[in-house]
């Protein structure tokens, strides 16, 4: 009987010849990796203190932590919450990653997403190291397991297939990929399994896309998503930054999947998700022409050079409306640069955009924040209403290239018709 | 096993899909850590009465994917403050189950659930899933939580379920 790539991972990772999907194990994560945030790796901290009266970690280069929230610190409090986290990561040997941008992705460009991994986090929005073929879950608050023990306890997941097949048209993303399956599976169609997304349709896709495909996992009920390194060029180049090489993990042919769904790529158009919910997935026509008032390009999945590439193909020669405001964030300092040496960054601001260094802070409403009766077209991960400012503030999210239509026009706009001859 | 059988009054029914808790106190106060403030806002959209009628050992009920969204703790915090014990649901969003058997509180999930209570209906779950309505002596299968699962919920929550676990290990 066939394994999926999950099973594989987690059948190393519990010292296990194999492993099947339902059963219970121990397992040991490659990496266990956090941002610094009140509530979580505060009580993290004083808990194996306190109550487990720990000392010293298991193996504690395989722990890592970001500062990327409340970044660059806005009050005397975020700055000394940064330091005791600092504090806190020197008495326990962690490396502190900071001013490097969101971890989810930093995470990526540091060599924690080997192939063939198995990482753990607080935050499921680490599943985007999935595009990787990294197994990345987000525990919540058991991730305190993590560091209490050398192994978590775990239910190995089903896995939700999906295999892409087409090609996918101009001015849809890979972005609106996720937005359709969650629109065409349902919201809870993976919930608490793995989806795990490949088919021919994959190689297409750049690793960027990959990340915002996987990164959004939750929003579908996944435990994480991955997708199989089938790629020689995509696998050798994760392969060369790893810090952990644990071979070309794959599922088999014959793994069992507990459903297994094929979408023509051919057939999408740009969605966008109108509030309140990431579940409330719309074709982007039916919103053409709606008053826009702020544009956030950024975040772990969605603030990528493949992101900052498409809006300056938008936007280059072109104005942003005026009173529009458009913040472009780059999730990483990497891709800042990236963007930079390209002259994307150039194109962008001469249009009109702001440009901000990378942080998580635009997508959870501490900065760049709406007042109430704004309305914002975003790539951050989620519409909730008030997580952008005002409780009677909108957010529309979209792709990065809607974004910059949009922020031309003043108004909900395709993209297609501005990359026309581009 | 000794936990007992959960046996209470269904105190609410939230039947929508997709239900986003965050909703049962409110966006404005989504993030509320001032519980007398929770007790003012919460449940004002579905039954304003709610905090007086409820009683210790109430349970609430959902519909499928309890839980969507981006939840945070306070509507639980909430329930949790009148006694609610837990949610008898369709089906879950995980992180949302997750995070609140981490905190002891109880998540089942149950198929035909909603169609088969009414508010204040008595009802009455054993550890194997078997569900009883009391009042109409409908009967339903929940899923059986695992014995791991099971023993958060007896510890009070994850960490002190841990605690029991490996505080002898600690270095």
């Amino acid at each position: 009987m066939g394994k999926t790539i999950t099973e594989k991972i987690l059948a190393r990772a519990a010292g296990r010849s194999e492993v099947s999907a339902g059963e219970e194990i121990a397992a040991k994560p490659d990496f266990v990796l956090a941002y610094d945030w009140p509530g979580q790796t505060d009580v993290i901290f004083k808990e194996i203190r306190q109550s487990f009266g720990i000392r010293k970690l298991v193996e504690p280069e395989r722990f890592g932590l970001f500062i990327d929230h409340m970044t660059p610190a806005a009050s005397p409090n975020d700055a000394e919450f940064h330091a005791r986290t600092r504090a806190s990561c020197d008495e326990f040997g962690i490396a502190v990653y900071e001013h490097r941008g969101i971890g989810h992705h930093v995470a990526s460009e540091i060599g924690y997403a080997c192939p063939g991994g198995f990482v753990v986090h607080f935050d499921g929005h680490v599943s985007q190291l999935g595009a990787y073929g990294t197994l990345a879950m987000g525990l919540r608050r058991s991730l305190i397991e993590a560091f209490v023990s050398e192994t978590i306890t775990m239910t190995v997941p089903h896995t939700v297939r999906v295999d892409l097949i087409g090609t996918l048209p101009a001015g849809v993303m890979a972005r609106d990929v996720f937005h359709h399956l969650v629109r065409l599976l349902g919201p809870g169609a993976c919930r608490f399994q793995v989806l795990e997304v490949g088919g021919p349709g994959l190689s297409q896709f750049s690793t960027d896309g990959l990340q915002a495909m996987t990164g959004l996992a939750m929003f579908i009920g996944a435990v994480t998503a991955i997708v199989n390194p089938d790629d020689d060029a995509r696998y050798a180049e994760a392969a060369s930054r790893a810090r952990k090489n644990f071979g070309r993990v794959t599922s088999d042919a014959d793994a069992t999947y507990a459903a297994r769904h094929q979408v023509d790529l051919s057939q999408l158009e740009p969605i966008i998700v109108a509030p309140p919910s990431p579940a409330n997935t719309r074709d982007l026509r039916d919103y053409v022409g709606l008053e826009v008032h702020v544009g956030y390009i950024g975040s772990c999945v969605s603030g990528k050079l493949e992101d900052m590439r498409a809006a300056a193909r938008v936007l280059q020669g072109r104005k942003v409306k005026a009173g529009f405001a458009l913040h472009v964030v780059p999730t990483s300092q990497q891709i800042l640069a990236q963007a930079a040496a390209e002259g994307l960054l150039q194109t962008l601001t001469e249009s009109g955009a702001y440009i901000g260094s990378s942080t998580c802070d635009y997508c959870y409403g501490r900065i760049g924040v709406m007042s109430a009766g704004q309305r914002a077209v975003s790539t951050g991960t989620l519409n909730v209403r008030g997580r952008m400012g005002h409780v009677d503030s909108e957010i529309y999210t979209c792709n990065a290239a809607t974004i910059a239509a949009s922020a031309i026009e003043g108004r909900i706009a395709d993209p297609r018709p501005y990359l026309e001859g581009r | 096993m000794a936990l007992e059988p959960l046996r209470g009054r269904v105190a609410y029914i939230f039947a929508d899909d997709d239900f986003d808790v965050d909703q049962i106190v409110g966006v404005d106060h989504c993030a509320e850590q001032d519980m007398q403030v929770l007790l003012d806002v919460s449940m004002q959209s579905f039954d304003p009465q709610f905090a007086r009628l409820a009683r210790p050992g109430d349970i609430i009920v959902g519909g499928q994917n309890f839980g969507y969204g981006h939840p945070h703790y306070p509507a639980m915090q909430y329930m949790r403050h009148l006694g609610i014990r837990g949610v008898i649901a369709e089906s879950f969003a995980p992180g949302f189950w997750q995070n609140e058997i981490n905190m002891g509180f109880i998540p089942i999930t149950c198929p035909g659930i909603v169609a088969n209570v009414n508010r204040w209906d008595e009802i009455e779950m054993d550890w194997t899933g078997k569900l009883l309505n009391r009042t109409t002596g409908c009967t339903l299968q929940c899923e059986v939580l695992s014995e791991r699962h099971r023993s958060i919920i007896e510890a009070g929550g994850f960490i002190a379920h841990l605690r029991s676990k490996h505080r002898s290990v600690a270095a």
